[in-house]
Order: C-alpha cells, then sequence, then structure tokens
C-alpha cells in the first residue's frame, strides 16, 4: 500500500473504507496497544462496523480474535471509547465464540459506570448472557429498573423483555418493579453531564414496562383485566406509545373474549378523542375490525365515533396519520362501504394528494363506497383527474369503475360513456388500454343494453388500435356479439377494413370473425356479402388467413345449405366446455394411452355450459373476486397480504364454500369421474346436476363424512365421502343406509348401494347409494345411518389381525335432503324485471323466521338452497337497514325451463319475514322451489 | 389482529443515491431461534435485492410512507441519501412515525454540519450510536431526539490520557507524601 493512501485512510474524515484484511489488521495491532490510544480506537471500531453493515463477514476464529481484544479496551476508562466497545460488542457476538468472558466487565459497568455507559452495558448482556448465566444479572436488571434515570429503567427493562424467552423464571422474581415502573413518571436528572443537549423525559419507560408486564401476564385474563383498568386511570400513562400498547392489550382480551367489549365502552369512547392520534387510530382500529367479527356487540353510536375519528384524521397534516386512517377506512370499504360515505368529501380531496399511495387509497376507498345514487358524481369527479395520472394508477381506477359497474348494472350509461371517454382520449400504454377494453368486454357481456353503444364504440377504436392482443380480442367479441345485434353489417364493414388493413395475425381473427356473421338472423342478406368477402380473402398471402377463410366458407355451406348442427355448432358455438374438467380429461387420456390413441378422445365426457350458464359462473366469480380483492388489481403498494384475511367478514357463510372455487370445481369434476367410472351407473346415462359436498358430521367426529347429490335424468345418487379418522381401527363393509323420512309415500326405489370394503386409518373412500325417481321432480329428506364392522389394526402389518370377527356398528349421521334447488342450475339474466315479468307460471309463499339471524346470513342460505344465481348484486343484505329483496335467477337442470325468485325480507324484533315471489315457465318446479326454500 | 410485542421494527436502512447501502441494520428479536420472523431479512443477498427493489419504489417519490413486499416503509429522502424504517403491516403507523422522526432528529442534531453522505461516512462512530440509542433490537427504545443526542458521545479528541496520568501522578505523590508525613508525625509524638 502506498504511504498515500494508507495517509489517506490514518484521516478519519475520508469516506472511503479500507479493505477488510486492513482493518482487521489494523484493528488487531492497535487494540493490543498500551496505553490505548483512545481516539484511533474509535475509529477503528468505526470502520470494522461500517465494514459489518456492508454485509461483510469475519471466520469465526478471525472474529473471536476481535472479540477477545475489543473486550481488553475495558481496561480503559474513556466513556466515548467505551460506548463503541458496545457496540462492536453486540455486533461482534453474533458471530464469536466465547462471548462469555465479555460478562464480568459488562457487569462491573453495570454496576459503577456512568450515567452514559450504563445503559450501554445493560442492553448489551442481552447478547453475553444466556440459559445458564442469566440468573446471575437479577439482581443487577431489578435494581436498574427501579432505577430513577429513565434511560437506565427502559436499558433494564428492554433487556428483560430480550431476555424472557430464556430465563422467564429470573425475569418474573421482579414483576413487582416492573409494574410500578409502568406508573413511575421517571425524569431525567437535573445537572446533566456535560452534553450539549437538553434531554426530555417522554416518560418511554412506561412502554417498555407495560410491553414487559403483558408478556409476563399474558396467560392470566384476570390480571390483565386488572391491568387494564388499574393503568386507564387518572390519565397515569403519559407516553403515547404505552397507550397505544394498552389498547392493544384491549383488544386482545376482546379478541379472546368478544363479551369484554360492553365493559370496555366507555374506555374506548374515551379514547376515541385522546390528544394522541396514534391512540385515536388505534382504538378507531380495534373498534372497527372487531365490529367486523362481531356486529352485534358494536353499538352503531360507537362507530360512528370510530369512524369520525377517522375523518378528522384524513385531514392532519402528516401524511403517516393520513396514510394510516386511509387503510383503515379502505379495509372498511370492502367490508360495509355505506359506513364510511360520510367521509366522502375528505375522501374526494385526497384524491389529489402529493402522496401517490394516499391518492390510490383515497379513490379505490371512494370508489368501493359507490351507491346508485353517488355513482354518476363519483364518476364525473374521476373524469376531471384521470387523465393527470400516471398509468398504473389509471389501471387502479379503471378496475374500480369495472367492479362498479358488475355491482350497478343499471348505472352501465356513465361508466359505459366515461370508459369510452378514457379509452378514446387518453394516452397510454398496453396494460392501461387492455384493462379499459377488459372492463367494456364484462359490460357487453353482463349489461345487454349496453351492447350496442359499446360496440359501436369499440369499432372506432379498432381503426387506430396498435395492440395486436387488443385488436384480436376486440374483434373475437365483435364477432360473438355483433349477430345478435340489430345492425350487423355496420361490425362487418369494420372487420373487413381490419383484413384490407392489417398483419396477419388481426387478418386471421377478422376471418373467424366475419364467418359468424353469415349465419345471422337480423340481417339475411349478409350472407352474400359474407361469402363474397370470405372469397376474396380466401386468396390471401399469409397461410394460416386463407386456411381460416377457406374452412370457413365449407362450414358455411355446410351449415346453409345441408343443415349440419356440428358446423353450425362451429360457427355459432352454444356451449362452453367446462375448462377444468376437460384439463383433467385430457391429461388422464394422454397418461393412460391404452391403445397408442387409436380410439379418439370422447369429448362428450366433459362438462357443457350454455352461455347463460357460463356467464352465471363468470359473474359469480368475478363478484367473490371483488372481496377478495388481490392487488393484482391495485397496485403492488397495496398491500398483498393485507387483503387476503380481509375478505368479506362473513366469507364463511356466503354463497357456499367461498373457499377456493377452483379447488371446488376440480373436485367436483373428480367426484363426477369417479361416478360415471362406476359399472352400475353407467346405464344411468349423462349425470345432470351435482350438488356440492355437504358436511354430515362435526369435522372433529371419529368419521367424517361428506355426502354429495347426483342427479341423473330418472336416477339419484347418493354420494357419502367416508374418512375414518381412528388410528388404529380399519373398517369393513362401510355402507350407508338411507331411510326416506316419509317412508310411506317414498317416491323413490332405492335400487342398490355401493359399499368400501375396507377403510383404513385416515383413509377416505366414497360409498354410493342409488334410486330410481318415479317422478321428474322428487323431493326427499334421509335418514342416513353409517353401518360397518370395526376391526383392530396389527400395528406391525398395517392389516387387521388374522381371525378377528370385527363387530358390527352404526353411527349415526346427520339427514341429507334433496330439494328442489337441486334441480336447479345457477343461470344468468340481463335484465330481471323483464324476464321475471314475462314467465307464465306463479307462485307465493311467505315465510316467518324466529331465529336471530341476520339478513346476511338468511341471504347465503337461500342462494345456497335454491342454487340460483343472484342477480343485480342483491346478494349483499345492506348492513344499515331493516329491508332487503333480493333477485334470484336459475333454469331447470333437467329441462332448461327458467325460473326466478324474488325474495322480500324484513326483519323486525319478532324476526324475520320473508315473502317469497317465484315465477317460472314449469310450475312444478316453481312451487317446489318456493316452498322449499327454506328447508 | 395487531401484535402486542414491543418489537415493531424490522429495518433501518440509509441508502444512496445509487440505492448503495450505507448504513443496514436488520432486527431479529434475539434469544427467538424458531419464530421464522421475516424470512426475507436472513441473507445479505435477499437483504440487498430488497434495498434495491425499495430505492426504485421509493426514489424521486415524495411520499414519505409506502407498503412495500408486505412490509410498511417510512422513509425520507435527503440530498444525496434516504433513510428508511421497515415495520410490519400491523404497528401502528404514527407509533413508527415517532420512532423515524426521533432518528432523524437525533442525526440532525449531532450532523450539525448537514444530513449528506459525506457527513454520514466521516460521523459513523455516531451515526451508529444515534440509531443505536433509538432502536434496540427492533424495540424503540426512546423518541425524544434530544435524549437520543445527548447520549451519544462525540469521539475523543485528542489524547488526554497523558496529561490525567500526569494529574493522577501528581495527586498520587501529594497524596502518599501527605500519608507518609502523617504516619511520621504520628510516630513522632
Amino acid at each position: 500500500m502506498s504511504a498515500h493512501t494508507y495517509k489517506k485512510f490514518e484521516n478519519s474524515t475520508s469516506g472511503d473504507l479500507p479493505d477488510k484484511m486492513t482493518i482487521y489488521q489494523d484493528c488487531m495491532n492497535t487494540f493490543n496497544e498500551s496505553p490505548v490510544n483512545s481516539k484511533r480506537c474509535r475509529l477503528l471500531i468505526s470502520r470494522l462496523l461500517r465494514l459489518l453493515a456492508q454485509g461483510e463477514t469475519f471466520p469465526q476464529n478471525e472474529a473471536t480474535a476481535l472479540f477477545f481484544s475489543i473486550s481488553k479496551l475495558f481496561q480503559h476508562q474513556n466513556d466515548p471509547l467505551r460506548q463503541a466497545v458496545y457496540l462492536a460488542i453486540k455486533e461482534l457476538s453474533g458471530i464469536s465464540e466465547d462471548v462469555l468472558m465479555a460478562t464480568s466487565s459488562i457487569m462491573k459497568d453495570v454496576q459503577n459506570g456512568s450515567d452514559l455507559i450504563k445503559p450501554d452495558a445493560i442492553r448489551s448482556l442481552t447478547y453475553v448472557l444466556d440459559e445458564s448465566t442469566a440468573f446471575s444479572a437479577e439482581r443487577l436488571l431489578k435494581s436498574a429498573v427501579v432505577s430513577r434515570h429513565p434511560s437506565i429503567s427502559s436499558a433494564a427493562l428492554c433487556t428483560s423483555y430480550h431476555l424472557l424467552p430464556i430465563s422467564e423464571v429470573t425475569i418474573r422474581r421482579f414483576t413487582n418493579e416492573t409494574q410500578e415502573a409502568v406508573l413511575d413518571l421517571k425524569q431525567f436528572p437535573n445537572q446533566h453531564g456535560n452534553s450539549e443537549y437538553y434531554p426530555n423525559s417522554t416518560y418511554i419507560s412506561q412502554y417498555h414496562a407495560l410491553g414487559l408486564l403483558y408478556q409476563l401476564k399474558k396467560t392470566d385474563k384476570m390480571a390483565l383485566l386488572k391491568l387494564v383498568r388499574h393503568f386507564s386511570e387518572n390519565n397515569s400513562m403519559k407516553n403515547q406509545l404505552a397507550k397505544v400498547e394498552l389498547v392493544k392489550i384491549v383488544n386482545d382480551l376482546i379478541y379472546r373474549d368478544p363479551q369484554l367489549f360492553s365493559q370496555f365502552r366507555p374506555l374506548l369512547s374515551d379514547w376515541l378523542s385522546n390528544k394522541f392520534e396514534s391512540v385515536q387510530l388505534e382504538t378507531a382500529k380495534l373498534i372497527t375490525s372487531f365490529a367486523t367479527r362481531n356486529s352485534r356487540l358494536v353499538a352503531p353510536e360507537l362507530y360512528a365515533a370510530a369512524i369520525s375519528a377517522l375523518q378528522s384524521l384524513l385531514t392532519v397534516p402528516r401524511v403517516s396519520s393520513r396514510f394510516a386512517a386511509l387503510r383503515i377506512l379502505n379495509r372498511i370499504s370492502m367490508v360495509s362501504p355505506e359506513k364510511i360515505v360520510v367521509c366522502n368529501p375528505e375522501l374526494e380531496s385526497l384524491i389529489n394528494d402529493s402522496n401517490r399511495n394516499i391518492s390510490t387509497y383515497a379513490i379505490t376507498t371512494l370508489l368501493k363506497t359507490g351507491t346508485s345514487k353517488n355513482i354518476s358524481s363519483l364518476i364525473s369527479t374521476i373524469t376531471n383527474f384521470i387523465h393527470d395520472v400516471s398509468d398504473d394508477f389509471k389501471i387502479i381506477i379503471i378496475d374500480a369503475v369495472r367492479t362498479l359497474s358488475l355491482n350497478f348494472p343499471q348505472e352501465w350509461k356513465s361508466i359505459l360513456n366515461f370508459l369510452i371517454d378514457v379509452l378514446k382520449n387518453s394516452e397510454g400504454g398496453f396494460k392501461f388500454k387492455n384493462s379499459i377494453v377488459e372492463a367494456l368486454i364484462d359490460i357487453v357481456s353482463f349489461v345487454p343494453q349496453s351492447k350496442e353503444l359499446a360496440l359501436e364504440n369499440l369499432c372506432d377504436f379498432i381503426e387506430d388500435c396498435e395492440f395486436n392482443e387488443i385488436l384480436v380480442r376486440i374483434l373475437h367479441l365483435l364477432g360473438k356479439e355483433g349477430p345478435s345485434a340489430p345492425n350487423p353489417s355496420l361490425y362487418v364493414r369494420h372487420i373487413y377494413n381490419r383484413v384490407v388493413l392489417e398483419n396477419s395475425i388481426i387478418r386471421s381473427a377478422a376471418v373467424v370473425a366475419l364467418s359468424k356473421f353469415a349465419l345471422t338472423k337480423n340481417d339475411p342478406t349478409l350472407y352474400e356479402s359474407i361469402i363474397s368477402l370470405l372469397k376474396r380473402i380466401a386468396n390471401d398471402k399469409d397461410d394460416e388467413v386463407r386456411d381460416r377463410a377457406t374452412i370457413a366458407l365449407e362450414f358455411i355451406d355446410s351449415a346453409r345449405n345441408k343443415d349440419d348442427v356440428i358446423a353450425q355448432n362451429l360457427i355459432e358455438s352454444k356451449y362452453f366446455y367446462d375448462i377444468p374438467s376437460l384439463e383433467s380429461k385430457l391429461s388422464s387420456y394422454i397418461s393412460s394411452n391404452t391403445d397408442s390413441f387409436a380410439t379418439a378422445f370422447d369429448v362428450n365426457q366433459v362438462r357443457k355450459f350454455t352461455e347463460d350458464e357460463m356467464k352465471a359462473i363468470n359473474l359469480k366469480r368475478k363478484q367473490e373476486q371483488i372481496f377478495n380483492q388481490k392487488s393484482e388489481t391495485t397496485l403492488d403498494t397495496t398491500p398483498e397480504a393485507e387483503s387476503v384475511p380481509e375478505k368479506r367478514a362473513d366469507a364463511n357463510s356466503f354463497a357456499g364454500p367461498n373457499l377456493d372455487d377452483h379447488q371446488e370445481d376440480l373436485l367436483a369434476t373428480k367426484y363426477a369421474d369417479e361416478l360415471l367410472s362406476i359399472e352400475q351407473i353407467k346405464p344411468f346415462g349423462q349425470l345432470v346436476n351435482s350438488s356440492r359436498a355437504i358436511s354430515l358430521t362435526e369435522p372433529e367426529a371419529e368419521f367424517v363424512v361428506r355426502g354429495v347429490k347426483h342427479l341423473f335424468k330418472d336416477n339419484v345418487v347418493l354420494q357419502f365421502n367416508i374418512t375414518n379418522t381412528l388410528t388404529d381401527i380399519a373398517l369393513d363393509n362401510v355402507s350407508v343406509v338411507c331411510t326416506p323420512e316419509i317412508s310411506d309415500e317414498a317416491e323413490l326405489e332405492e335400487l342398490f348401494t355401493l359399499q368400501v370394503d375396507r377403510l383404513l386409518p385416515s383413509e377416505e373412500a366414497a360409498c354410493y347409494v342409488a334410486f330410481k325417481k318415479l317422478d321428474e321432480i322428487v323431493m326427499e329428506g334421509f335418514l342416513n345411518n353409517l353401518t360397518f364392522t370395526t376391526k383392530e389394526i396389527n400395528p406391525d402389518t398395517n392389516e387387521p389381525f388374522d381371525g378377528d370377527e370385527g363387530f358390527q356398528d352404526e353411527y349415526e349421521i346427520d339427514s341429507i335432503f334433496l330439494n328442489a334447488g337441486d334441480y336447479v342450475k345457477s343461470s344468468f339474466t340481463g335484465n330481471f324485471s323483464a324476464t321475471f315479468d314475462e314467465l307464465p307460471c306463479e307462485e307465493v309463499a311467505v315465510f316467518n323466521i324466529q331465529e336471530d339471524l341476520s339478513i346476511q346470513e338468511v341471504v347465503d342460505k337461500i342462494i345456497l338452497n335454491s342454487s340460483c344465481l343472484p342477480v343485480e348484486s342483491t346478494q349483499f343484505a345492506p348492513s344499515d337497514s331493516n329491508s332487503h329483496t333480493l333477485k334470484l335467477f336459475g333454469k331447470s337442470a333437467l329441462t332448461g325451463s327458467k325460473v326466478a325468485l324474488q325474495i322480500k325480507m324484513i326483519k323486525s324484533s319478532k324476526g324475520l319475514a320473508l315473502k317469497v315471489h317465484g315465477k317460472g315457465e314449469d310450475s312444478l318446479l316453481c312451487s317446489d322451489l318456493v316452498n322449499g326454500l327454506m328447508q | 389482529m395487531s401484535s402486542l410485542s414491543l418489537y415493531t421494527v424490522q429495518a433501518v436502512l440509509i441508502l444512496d443515491q445509487q440505492g448503495e447501502r450505507i448504513y443496514a441494520k436488520y432486527y431479529q428479536p434475539p434469544h427467538r431461534s424458531d419464530e421464522g420472523h421475516q424470512l426475507l431479512f436472513n441473507s445479505v443477498k435477499k437483504q440487498k435485492e430488497f434495498e434495491k427493489q425499495l430505492y426504485r419504489k421509493t426514489h424521486k417519490q415524495d411520499s414519505e410512507i409506502l407498503i412495500f413486499e408486505d412490509h410498511l416503509v417510512l422513509y425520507k429522502e435527503y440530498i444525496d441519501i434516504t433513510i428508511y424504517l421497515v415495520a410490519s403491516l400491523e404497528e401502528n403507523e404514527i407509533v413508527l412515525q415517532q420512532g423515524f422522526s426521533a432518528i432523524r432528529g437525533a442525526l440532525d442534531l449531532i450532523l450539525n454540519s448537514g444530513m449528506d453522505k459525506k457527513n454520514i461516512q466521516e460521523n459513523y462512530d455516531m451515526v451508529l450510536l444515534a440509531i443505536d440509542e433509538t432502536i434496540d433490537n427492533g424495540v424503540i427504545l426512546e423518541t425524544d431526539s434530544n435524549t437520543i443526542a445527548s447520549r451519544v458521545s462525540k469521539p475523543p479528541t485528542n489524547e488526554p490520557q497523558m496529561a490525567l496520568d500526569l494529574d493522577k501522578g501528581f495527586l498520587g505523590a501529594w497524596g502518599f507524601a501527605k500519608s507518609k508525613f502523617q504516619e511520621r508525625l504520628q510516630q513522632g509524638l
């Protein structure tokens, strides 16, 4: 190393750092010098720590050597150097051996050090003590906890907190001192040393003491209650962190026992007006999150107070307070947006906040508060500023608007105009445009009235759209929706323009779209033009385009002139395959490969959906997404983890198993596959409908049974999935005996029972009971009994002992009901009231529910029971009103006849009154559905 | 549910204007081996990756607080450095703000010639002490910047040691002489 660079590092003012080995050598040399050069030692320690902070590390033997030589510096009584030594000890203790050797020097400092050194010495105890030596610090820590000096006391409390996992017994010995420390308001001594700063005690040792005390008492509910009562009196908590901690303790208590909430109510409302923003915030957080779990225990006034506390926090100058309040409001908006509508003026002003995270939260929250009344004003607010914000922010807004359009289909006009405006007039990248188009596609498919306007504007848009992917999607949409529009020729012109002007990818998409117009009923003259257009395209220079045109011509010809149904279906597909089931079928086809694929794949095995059913499924899925709104719809500045547990509070009861729809679908497909592969069941023909799996036992029972109802044209099969949770018992010949509830007029004839031969521990198997239906729609309840022979298992062979006869046993499981809902599939209608009026048969029924259920709970139950699709987002009961109208639409699974239900609910003190007004094409189904709704 | 633990802060970082680390301290509750607390932070490589991403997200965005990769982050950009405080999502933002402003305030006081990279590197020991006196293993230890600043010692200026030894020598000699003299006197009596 040249003299020059060496000089450079000698100079403490240099920002550069020498290499690791130099520092190591320097440290080893200088620390062992005598007498100690304190200035140079501190400089070297600072360099060493800088090196460690960069992420460098030393091998253990070198670290130990460093630790050893640093601990030699304890001989030197110089406070500034000593502080640095403590820093080094803390950093090196992780990588060095034998840290215990410093203990006695540290303990000496704890006893005799200056006020500056003492807290550092105490805190470093955390690093040098272990399970076997922690007890030796008891006396020192105890006396430090009661010290009058705030820093010393805090240091001792924190160290005790750190040491808790390894020496709880020791720390417990000074619980009393800790408790006193909570209330002790420690001041700094007046004649504070030679420092130029005037320390001002924040009484923060209260916070540390309270934190430690909670850990010591957390298992004892009564002690915690006493503690809260004691410390919330007389304003004895001066430190705001300590107060926040106290709020959190209350939160913990009511989380464990919700009934305690009422006794804390006065305290909470007091805290909501506390002078510290942090306390207000924490209290509001507590109340609102508690209310989502136990809405009945929270008085509306208190909730409103919490909201208004948050509201006032929205206008404070401090960014983090605004941010924090918004986060909570945003969380509430996912569950009960109507409660925060009062904050809308503040939210609107926050849209232009300089902090982008705040404006993002503000806008998404604001859009969730949308109701049919304020949507158009919301939209116009957004229109004012959307052009000025960045792309990813725009995407968030578009996604939120799209959500709105699904929830308020009747407001489609203003939403559509907004989207079209943004689409045409604003600059933006692919992602942004794509999200708009996606929103438009949603509107077109779920709000039929909007079709014409939306398609027209999309046609304009594709004239100068630069993104292939978006163009292809729009062309597909035009092909799908265009032929049924009143004036299809308009679209044909636009599509054909693409064929003339664009590249081959778009040309081929345009060909497919064009071909769909050939058979349109709205304008028969189009046939000729399409044929001539396609013939022209058939000379295209690109292979794919040519091929598609030729095939399309062929299809059109055979569909029109030879009435070929297959060709017709290929042009205008009426069915959509169930993709998960198609996938699993295909993969099993490929993997089984019995005859090197000589037999073709039988597509008829795959479940098919009609367009309305598909829409119903999609709508359901999309609406559920709104609640589980993952951050993909927002920026990654918005939390991912946060939104997951913040599903709707009543997620368990909401619309059946909300768990994982995809999983559920796969399971259903799997069950259906298993069922249809059984020899005896094959003659029943096509599976018409399957219910969701229903639990028939407690989940922790010895035998867990789940039931599935399968419906065939003339047969019913009940499937029982049995799981043996016992560890050492095998079940033989397991079957289920189903007895109709009303045995004498049974409309079902039992055909056979398929039993499980042997069910080993922790295995699951299905047993089936098949019936023949005598009527088309049969409703029946079954009392079910599990019968089996238990056999003890030889642990060595995992087989039952030889010669064990076992003994016969029975186990009663819950009844299973075959009700009208099982004959119904959910279906979509764009215009409920018109459809409702058109349906010929009518049935009205009135129910009274005595049980104490919320409207939402009843709604969820009805949706589950009827298996209809809730339309016009009526599945969400407003939590602030006592009445609600639920609209349901479905189709018979057997015949496809439509059925619509309109259910009015009124909640009063006596219970819940329901008036069900059902209409349908099939009077029997309609009346069965209406009358069996609340079974 | 909000956690009742005192371990509120997950990391304190100071990055320069290229997003390179000047100071970084990731806190892990001591003596708790298995908690699997923040897997993200257990290797230097992941830490640096996190810092890079964080810097990219925050540079030239005057927003002070954000949620980043499931962490609540408070930060402040100065001329050529940025100070960050990283915590978990459940923490009370205003409490964190208290701790964060304490660090900033204390650094402001002790680096009286301004918050910049050069100053921080030159007074690295004091910066370390200030942060260490504010946050102990993730526990907010103090929120008053004056208190923190008063607890940060300046590096020893020169070698006062010689003079002190000399003093001690004189006093020692004087005391020794005095005691001997007294002894003699007593003996003489």
